[in-house]
């Protein structure tokens, strides 16, 4: 009895043919936005790096900070220039070009100076230093800052989150799935570094990863074991025993002027190394967001530890095992694809939250250095040119523009595959 | 439906099957850390035999340890805090040569895997929660499958639509692709046993596989179990607290209380003759239809009276059931060991109670209880 197999037919198929295994089409609307919109933005930061960090002809300085102070808080070329915006784009135009134009037009320089209407103050104002999003008080352009720090808010936002989330997810499920006296050992490590000010473990990783960036250039170990070396070889000529390393370094401490002579030998055999400007600013970057991918997992692995504990009682990881599956393998194949959710919808959120810490830690002096631009400490210093005289709103307004529309296709983003992912959402 | 008491005709040429018995728990004790107080003994010195082909049904009020028993034998007790303080399980892993018996207990966890879900397959209590909601029950099942089999994907997705098929899925190719939560409870019950018996294992370990379903859909379920138990020689524990769903199903009964085994029959022995209290205040206790009462009788009514003690056969020599809020009888010969203080001693034929270990059994050393009763070779 019960068995309605005899007349296939009859039944049809429902739904089955609707859920597929592409669950990716099944992202939604402001999700595809929202791809859409970071797609965008990621081309046009990361693809414009090498022009903004490069330099133009002729020049030393990078794209993003040049600039020439005298043309410094103009607004946006689009927009209605002040008496004091006109004063200031007149003064950054070199006074021989407004010689120029007087003799053209056969008027005085000082009337063509203060001429409003007309030809000549067309032809003046052709030569005003023009800025697409404005300049910032050094007359350095916003819009090419804005692009080179958007390299780097994104590059690091996204490092950071994937490291926090990588380390997190595994540190959590790991502990959670062990249970008993390995789930209390690393969490209660969570817990004390939790109880330390993450200031102090980004500050100590930073520093810990910039001394090994300098052991690097200045190769001072390579140094130090030559001119022992050296001494050993020197001390061995006059000793019939044999020398030590200690002997060595004795030697050394009490004759500084033999060891100053090893010194510049050991210089001239292992010169400084060469490290460009971009693989230096790539290394302080790369330090940054280390120091806040390792500090920010913390959180993370308790979200998934909760969520592990939970799922890991669930009957269908017993039935897993029932049918004799390995610990291993409940793990990788029902646990982890159960924690998709809580695990996309942490990674939009600290995507924001480590562009956010960078900011902060630029502004103390650790993360990205000035001139760098990063969209953080370019709307913190946005913040302080707003004042109740002048308002040099452009400086605020775009790069947290940017950074809030960004932030925002994020969580579209995370909210569609979450509902992608969840196969009870999708129809 | 058939009724469990008709005999099947085919059913009967096969009687000369179940000779060897399948499983044989003996002695089990399992107790659990209580983290302060002093450790939980929640199986203790439980002894039961199964027969390919028999329905062994083990009935009991929540936490008598009748889950705690399923689940050692996959060893998918969690240790710690749970610990097999003593005992074997036996099992039968084929029947040629002889036969190749394990003790389950004594496999290391990669032999375990091996035997779970191969072997010996269960299913749980909650068909909601007992598929993983991510993932379909196609691969679900082909899991199971590619664990064991040296098949191929597409050859593990046959086999599973066959599965799906034998468990009366409509449309078994197309519902592969399903999600779980797309089946209704019972489906998803008929998923489960698919899954389990995908692999044709050779006992079935049902823990309340019915007690998450309505009435019309258990039975749906339990004939299917029945049939499929039938057609490949499979032994079935099931673990139910419904009595009903016992006389319907089982070949032998085995009523437990308090981690121990208090009464062990065949079903038409353990309901026209229950030996022990405790029996016979849980099988008094059912409200029969078309018979009106004002109250019900109560298992407390029937335990708590102390003739209900003196009825077992030598109850004069001293041999009286145990039960674990009496004070010990004063000749009790406790042995130094789990369950030392009891005996499962054999009242009849083919009947079982636990009682005292008193003078008269200071030396009784009964072996498992054995009973190879199958209820289609003995219509009643």
């Amino acid at each position: 009895m019960a068995r309605s197999t005899s007349q296939p037919d009859s039944v049809p198929a429902l739904i089955a043919e609707k859920s597929s295994h592409a669950r990716w089409t099944q992202i939604g609307k402001s999700g595809v936005i929202g791809i859409g919109f970071l797609a965008f933005m990621f081309a046009l930061c990361l693809g414009s790096l090498p022009w903004t960090l490069g330099s133009a002809v002729g020049e030393d300085v990078p794209r993003y900070d040049e600039g020439d102070p005298k043309s410094g808080r103009l607004p946006p070329s689009w927009w209605v220039y002040d008496e004091q915006d006109i004063a200031r784009s007149r003064a950054a135009v070199d006074s021989e070009v407004y010689q120029q134009i007087a003799d053209e037009y056969n008027i005085s320089l000082e009337e063509t100076l203060d001429s409003t209407k007309g030809p000549a103050a067309e032809a003046g104002a052709a030569h005003w230093p023009r800025f697409l999003l404005g300049s910032d008080q050094l007359g350095r352009s916003l819009g090419v800052r804005l692009l080179a720090g958007g390299g780097i808010s994104l590059g690091i936002g996204i490092a950071a989150a994937m490291i926090s989330v990588g380390i997190g997810t595994i540190y959590g499920a790991i502990a959670a799935y062990m249970g008993g006296a390995v789930d209390s050992v690393m969490m209660r490590v969570v817990d004390v570094l939790y109880g330390l000010p993450y200031i102090l473990l980004v500050v100590l990783l930073a520093v810990a990863s910039n001394a090994k960036v300098d052991e690097y250039i200045s190769q001072s170990r390579a140094k130090e074991k030559w001119i022992q070396k050296q001494a050993i070889v020197m001390l061995e000529q006059s000793s019939t025993q044999p020398v030590t390393k200690r002997d060595a370094r004795e030697y050394l401490a009490g004759n500084s002027a033999y060891r100053e002579e090893l010194f510049v030998q050991a210089t001239q055999k292992y010169p400084p190394r060469e490290i460009s400007k971009p693989m230096r600013t790539f290394l302080d970057v790369a330090t940054l967001l280390i120091a806040i991918g390792g500090v920010s997992w913390l959180t993370m692995a308790r979200v998934i530890r909760g969520q592990v504990l939970s799922l890991k009682n669930q009957q269908f990881v017993e039935s897993a095992r029932a049918v004799g599956a390995s610990g291993r393998r409940v793990f990788v194949r029902h646990l982890l694809p159960n924690l998709i959710g809580p695990i996309v919808v942490y990674a939009t959120l600290a995507v924001p939250q480590a562009i956010l810490q960078e900011s902060f830690l630029s502004f103390l002096g650790i993360g990205v250095k000035p001139p760098l631009p990063s969209w953080g400490n370019l709307a913190a210093e946005g913040l302080s040119e707003l004042n109740t005289f002048r308002s040099h709103w452009w400086l605020l307004l775009f790069p947290c523009l940017l950074l809030g529309m960004t932030l925002l296709a994020m969580n579209f983003v995370g909210e569609g595959l979450r509902e992608a992912f969840d196969p009870k959402r999708s129809r | 439906m058939t009724d469990a008491t008709i005999p099947q005709p085919e059913a009967k040429k096969t009687s000369a099957v179940a000779e060897q018995p399948l499983m044989q728990v003996k002695n089990l004790a399992v107790s659990f850390d209580n983290g302060s107080g002093p450790r939980i003994q929640a199986v203790d010195g439980v002894m039961m035999t199964i027969y390919p082909r028999q329905t062994f049904a083990v009935v009991g009020e929540s936490g008598c340890g009748k889950s705690v028993t399923a689940m050692s034998s996959m060893q998918l007790v969690p240790r710690p805090p749970g610990r097999f303080d003593r005992g074997e399980i036996l099992f039968r892993r084929s029947n040629e040569d002889g036969g190749h018996v394990v003790n389950l207990l004594e496999m290391s966890e990669s032999e375990m895997r091996s035997v779970r879900g191969n072997d010996i397959a269960m299913i749980f209590q909650e068909p909601m929660t007992s598929l993983n909601p991510v993932y379909t029950v196609g691969d679900q099942i082909v899991e199971a499958i590619t664990l064991h089999r040296d098949a191929t994907a597409k050859e593990a997705w046959q086999i599973g639509i066959d599965a799906m098929d034998d468990v009366g899925i409509p449309d078994p190719e197309g519902r592969m692709k399903a999600y779980p939560h797309q089946f209704s409870g019972g489906m998803r019950q008929r998923v489960m046993i698919a899954m389990a018996l995908a692999c044709r294992p050779r006992l079935l370990l049902a823990d309340e596989p019915t007690t998450a379903l309505d009435v019309t859909i258990q039975a749906q379920i339990l004939e299917l179990l029945k049939d499929l138990k039938a057609k490949r020689d499979m032994g079935m524990m099931l673990i139910t607290h419904d009595l009903g769903v016992v006389a319907e199903n089982a070949d032998v009964v085995c009523v437990m209380y308090a981690g121990r085994v208090v009464e062990f029959a065949n079903v038409y022995d353990l309901f026209d003759d229950p030996r022990h209290p405790y029996t016979r205040g849980l099988l008094a206790s059912i409200p029969t239809i078309g018979h009106r009462r004002d109250r019900l009788v109560t298992i407390a009514e029937v335990v708590d009276n102390p003739e209900e003690f003196k009825k077992l056969p030598g109850a004069d020599q001293g041999i009286t059931p145990w039960w674990p809020w009496h004070e010990p009888p004063k000749d009790l010969k406790r042995r130094d060991e789990p369950a030392g203080d009891y005996v499962l001693r054999k009242v009849a034929k083919d009947h079982w109670v636990g009682v005292w270990r008193t003078e008269a059994l200071a030396d009784d050393n009964s072996p498992a209880p054995d009973l190879s009763f199958c209820v289609t070779d003995n219509p009643q």
